[in-house]
């Protein structure tokens, strides 16, 4: 077991409200984690801090010199701006061509073969605006394997992409974790969370729960994240989550 | 045939109308360059801000008997640097920031000229332009700073790609993001200032945004964009001055009025974007 990823009592304040408490795990090379949580539960906060874009107010992170991909809500980014497929991944490469430097053909190489890895080399040229929602996520994991990332962070890459491209989405992360590549997803999807990824956050400012998700996905633990939100049914598996309408009925969205 | 090589020849007697023409055309291939960040930022409106802004420097080196351009070309980096500063602080909001030190500049360089006896004509010049009096050194210096402004997009193509399409990766891969936004902000300053005597003050923002955006119609990657919009910038600045000349037109207006109507045209019939090639789809 090698560790990927420390996080140690990890605390931010954001726009002056504690946006994550005290949370401290710890996931090892090639683990795929799925971060849930209530809207507002810090998961993008998490990320943010664990990349190193907003400064924890305590705590550590440590991704032992790993680079980090991060892979952003589809609704932070420009869709029309013009770049094609290719432009993106090889955004990637940054880091690595260096200052005042055009593509170089192994630079080039690079992004087909990422673009190849996850099944989009055909699309090379398209705008990023002309590909659907789980076409659009696959760039992105390429333009992360570009980068050379060993740990991938997704913000909810399974949000509003249909189930064919969810599934792709899926097969690829299973895929990535053969070549050692750490991944943490965070989804509003209860049942996916348990059922394809090896370990379960959950999070609601403090980490209620963290482990292999069948374990740790208690009526107690799912009470403490979603408050009365979330109903647990033991038998079969399924899990139950609704909204609490006005007059306290609950809605079904999942069985 | 022979009559329109003629009346395009004929304007290539006076060596004012070449120095215009030259002027015009470095003019508006620099600033649809630069106008591709200025659209895809969102930063129209500092581009407006800037150009008038810039006004007391000209006032100033006007009354100091100094090159035009280099009193507005030392306006031109402090607003912009001004206008970075009071936004980046974040206590008010960028556009209201842009608005409070535009105003406050374009007045006080009113103020200044005013005291000027004869400051109504050379005003107008300031506002609107005046490119048939373009100078062999201003020629130079707008050629210089073309230099300047292409060689920096070109060098750093990749760098403010990233930072335009995705401040967050920008971040992690720890680009020195404020010092990127700072440069470009100067970069817009440098273009606002070789504009001047081709169109003005006023009309400036046209110049930066009209051609850029027509090439976003017509693009899909960014430099795409700024190859077409430098080829419909050029080809506007030096249509509008035929344009001006025959029909004796003000000229930065002449130039100003051709590029619209290439984004008119780009705007209806675009390949994909255009408003009748989506009604067409929608019709079928």
């Amino acid at each position: 077991m090698v560790p990927a990823l420390e996080v140690h009592n990890l605390s931010v304040r954001y726009d002056g409200a504690q946006a994550l408490d005290n949370v401290s795990f710890r996931v090892q090379v090639g683990e795929r984690v799925a971060v849930v949580g209530p809207n507002g539960a810090g998961k993008s906060t998490l990320f943010k801090a664990i990349v190193g874009l907003i400064h924890p107010q305590g705590g550590v992170v440590q991704t032992y010199g790993a680079e980090i991909g991060y892979v952003t809500q589809r609704s932070t980014v420009d869709w029309n701006f013009p770049v094609t497929v290719h432009d993106v991944v090889l955004m990637g490469r940054i880091g690595k061509m260096g200052w005042f430097r055009w593509q170089r053909p192994r630079d080039r190489e690079m992004v087909r073969r990422c673009l190849a890895q996850v099944g989009m080399l055909e699309y090379a040229n398209r705008q990023i605006g002309e590909l659907s929602g789980g076409q659009q996520q696959r760039v992105f994991i390429a333009r992360a394997l570009a980068q050379e990332a060993t740990i991938l962070l997704m913000d909810e890459p399974f949000s509003g992409v249909d189930m064919p491209s969810q599934e792709a989405i899926l097969a690829l992360l299973e895929n990535l974790r053969e070549q050692g590549i750490t991944i943490l997803v965070s989804t509003h999807d209860l049942n996916l969370a348990v059922e394809r990824f090896d370990l379960l956050a959950l999070l609601n400012r403090q980490l209620v729960a963290f482990g292999p998700p069948r374990q740790v996905i208690t009526p107690h633990a799912l009470t403490a994240a979603y408050g009365g939100q979330a109903l647990w049914r033991g038998e079969d598996y399924a899990l139950v989550m609704g909204d609490i309408g006005c007059c306290g009925e609950t809605r079904d969205r999942y069985d | 045939m022979t009559d329109l090589f003629e009346s395009v020849v004929q304007p290539l007697r006076y060596p004012f109308i070449i120095r215009g023409l030259w002027a015009s055309f470095m003019v508006g291939t620099v600033c649809a360059v630069v106008g591709a960040y200025v659209v895809l930022r969102g930063m129209a409106f500092f581009g407006d801000a800037l150009a008038h802004a810039i006004l007391p420097g000209i006032a100033v080196a006007y009354l100091l008997n100094v090159n035009l351009l280099v009193g507005a070309l030392v306006m031109g980096l402090l607003t912009a640097l001004g206008i970075g500063y009071l936004s980046r602080r974040g206590q008010i909001k960028e556009d209201t920031a842009i608005g409070v030190i535009f105003a406050a500049c374009f007045a006080l360089g009113v103020a200044l000229l005013s005291t000027v006896r004869s400051y109504s004509v050379d005003l107008t010049h300031i506002l609107f332009g005046n490119v048939l009096g373009v100078s062999d050194a201003d020629l130079w210096l707008i050629a210089g700073l073309g230099v300047v402004v292409l060689a920096v997009v070109i060098l750093l193509y990749k760098e403010l790609l990233v930072i335009s399409f995705d401040p967050v990766l920008a971040a992690t891969l720890r680009l020195p993001q404020n010092t990127l936004h700072y440069l470009l902000l100067m970069l817009i300053a440098l273009t606002t200032v070789i504009s001047l005597q081709t169109v003005g003050v006023a009309l400036m923002v046209a110049m930066l945004v009209t051609p850029a955006a027509t090439a976003y119609l017509l693009t899909r990657r960014l430099w795409h964009m700024m190859i077409v919009g430098a080829a419909i910038g050029a080809i506007s600045s030096v249509a509008g001055l035929y344009l001006s000349f025959y029909a004796n037109l003000a000229s930065g207006a002449a130039v100003v009025l051709v590029c619209t109507a290439f984004f008119l045209l780009a705007f209806l019939f675009a390949p994909r974007r255009g408003v009748v090639w989506v009604r067409m789809r929608h019709r079928r």
